[in-house]
């Protein structure tokens, strides 16, 4: 009963900024299918592209062939940095305000106090993450299926970026539940933000760096983010390492954190 | 027999190097109200926060409402109230929908609210508010309805006057005594000497992480030195009274001691053979008792 009352209290906490977040995600991917759709705009990106350094082209995290495919373009918004922003902001938010948010703020002495147990905690900051990013994943492919819908385009099907928004979600729900281990252990929200967001900032410029410089590329599978290949999800569908590989670090995270909460002095 | 609601043995926690509670040894019974009085950085908090399970002991045992201490099992919290020692809220929500999603946590109906409410002055347009346009007294306020609103069986209240008016004081003692003829039992932490004097039964002072002293109020006082002053018609040599007592002041026509109660008699005839023109024994308040103990 307790991850109910709590749950709640993280929707309403929270609720105010995931308004603007799924709009934001859905209005970007709608509007991926109208650049998608301008034959102008194609010819644009082919030129530019072709004359892009390879280290520009990993960045947007894909192959020039099929950047310049409309169904490219439109797989491109998913792995673009305001994509993974917008999913980011949930992703520390909640798991950093949840849990060394209240002890900063001082209001966890108040819902320790009462009968609630800790992994009651910690499974209610997970579910208002988890739902969250179901929400702004969801967002995101409601952008492209509408964009398509509106604008169809030949070969470009809604449902092939279905897949691609589980993988977004997996990936965020993973650096989320390494977000609850970090807030578990931490004693201020400012704190936890900090080591998550260098997390996130560290894996990506990781995954970056090993597809541009070779003497590193075989840290690439260190990075989260090298899980993540919209592009290829479009094409083959999830592959099983992207699926496995998050689950299970999101999972060890998740056992971490609920062992360490039930532990630890608040 | 039941078990009283807080019985601890030998309960210590460090922090460190800090000690911040050694060898707690306390029983305090079944609609009792249990004054816990130290300065800053005594302890007090700590020991609210071990008996809760917020915090492990380092050492010792104990239960609470017959739980072990530092048990993280939830459903005996289900009967107590929680006022922390700094209050603070989420400043987003409004009055009622904290003390909504508390008593949700809870699992109890508040009950007691509507009354709570009444007695400490808080109306439903303040109710309505967001937290972070209280004041701090309303914030103790509110602080004080959401610990008692499910109506406890054990009140664990860290400074509860801490900011609250005078009359919202007098409404707060009033609020203990009528849980104490309700049979429920309120730990409360203060430096506030005269509030504890009024409301406690019993009392305990905490030193650098150690009791020193625990009884009555009426048995403290009592065990505690008298204060005799003494004026003179003609100049003596009051340092020559020192024997009896602690001298605080020795003029030659006034003398202030402090005099352990069995050697008052001895003292007033001793008085008497001085050209005494008035003397006055007086009982320590529970602040001289208290500042006894902390000198």
């Amino acid at each position: 009963m307790s991850v109910g009352v709590l749950l709640r209290h993280h929707v309403r906490l929270h609720r105010v900024p995931l308004l603007p977040l799924a709009l934001g995600l859905a209005l970007f991917e709608w509007m991926m299918t109208f650049v998608a759709g301008e034959p102008s705009v194609s010819r644009f990106l082919t030129e530019a592209l072709q004359a892009a350094p390879p280290e520009f082209l990993a960045l947007l995290n894909q192959d020039l062939l099929l950047g310049v495919s409309a169904r490219g373009i439109v797989g491109v918004g998913y792995a673009h940095p305001f994509a993974l922003l917008m999913m980011a902001v949930w992703a520390v938010r909640v798991p950093c305000a949840a849990l060394a948010g209240e002890i900063g703020r001082g209001t966890m002495d108040l819902v320790a106090a009462r009968p609630v147990t800790r992994g009651s905690q910690v499974a209610a900051a997970l579910l208002a993450l988890l739902g969250g990013l179901v929400i702004l994943a969801g967002a995101a492919w409601v952008g492209t299926l509408i964009g398509l819908a509106m604008r169809p385009l030949e070969g470009v099907s809604a449902t092939r970026y279905l897949p691609v928004a589980v993988a977004l979600w997996l990936i965020f729900a993973c650096f989320g539940a390494a977000g609850i281990l970090v807030s578990a252990l931490a004693r201020e929200a400012g704190a936890a933000i900090a080591w998550l967001s260098g997390l996130l900032a560290g894996s990506y410029v990781l995954d970056y760096a090993a597809r541009v410089w070779p003497r590193i590329a075989s840290l690439r599978p260190l990075s989260l983010f090298s899980y993540y290949e919209p592009q290829q999800v479009v094409n083959a569908g999830l592959g099983p390492y992207d699926v496995v590989v998050p689950v299970a670090v999101g999972a060890a995270a998740l056992l971490l954190a609920f062992v360490v909460f039930a532990r630890r002095d608040l | 027999m039941d078990a009283p609601p807080i019985h601890v043995r030998g309960l210590g926690k460090r922090y460190g190097s800090v000690i911040a509670l050694k060898d707690l040894s306390l029983d305090v019974s079944a609609g009792e109200v249990f004054g816990f009085l130290g300065p800053n950085g005594a302890g007090k908090t700590t020991t609210i926060r071990l008996l809760l399970g917020l915090i492990s002991p380092d050492s010792g045992e104990g239960t609470v409402l017959g739980h072990p201490v530092g048990a993280r099992g939830v459903a005996w919290r289900r009967e107590i109230g929680f006022l922390p020692g700094d209050m603070a809220f989420w400043p987003r929500l409004s009055g009622a929908e904290t003390l909504d999603f508390l008593a949700g946590l809870s699992g109890r109906l508040p009950v007691a609210r509507p009354r709570l409410l009444e007695r400490l002055g808080l109306t439903a347009s303040e109710l309505s508010r967001h937290v972070h346009t209280y004041s701090d007294g309303m914030k103790q306020k509110l602080g004080l309805v959401q610990a008692l609103q499910c109506a406890p069986r054990l009140a664990l209240l860290d400074e509860p006057t801490k900011g609250l008016d005078p009359l919202v004081q007098q409404a707060f003692y009033e609020i203990v005594t009528d849980l104490r003829s309700a049979g429920a039992t309120v730990f409360l932490s203060s430096h506030v000497l005269p509030e504890v004097e009024r409301v406690c039964d019993r009392v305990a002072m905490l030193r650098a992480g150690a009791v020193v002293s625990v009884g009555d109020v009426e048995t403290l006082r009592r065990a505690e030195r008298r204060r005799v002053v003494a004026d003179f018609s003609a100049d003596v040599d009051t340092a020559s009274l020192a024997h009896f007592g602690a001298l605080i002041v020795a003029l030659p026509r006034h003398v202030e001691l402090l005099v352990a109660q069995a050697a008052v008699p001895a003292l007033i005839v001793r008085l008497g053979m001085l050209p005494l023109s008035d003397v006055v024994v007086e009982r320590p308040t529970l602040e001289e008792a208290f500042l006894e103990h902390y000198r």
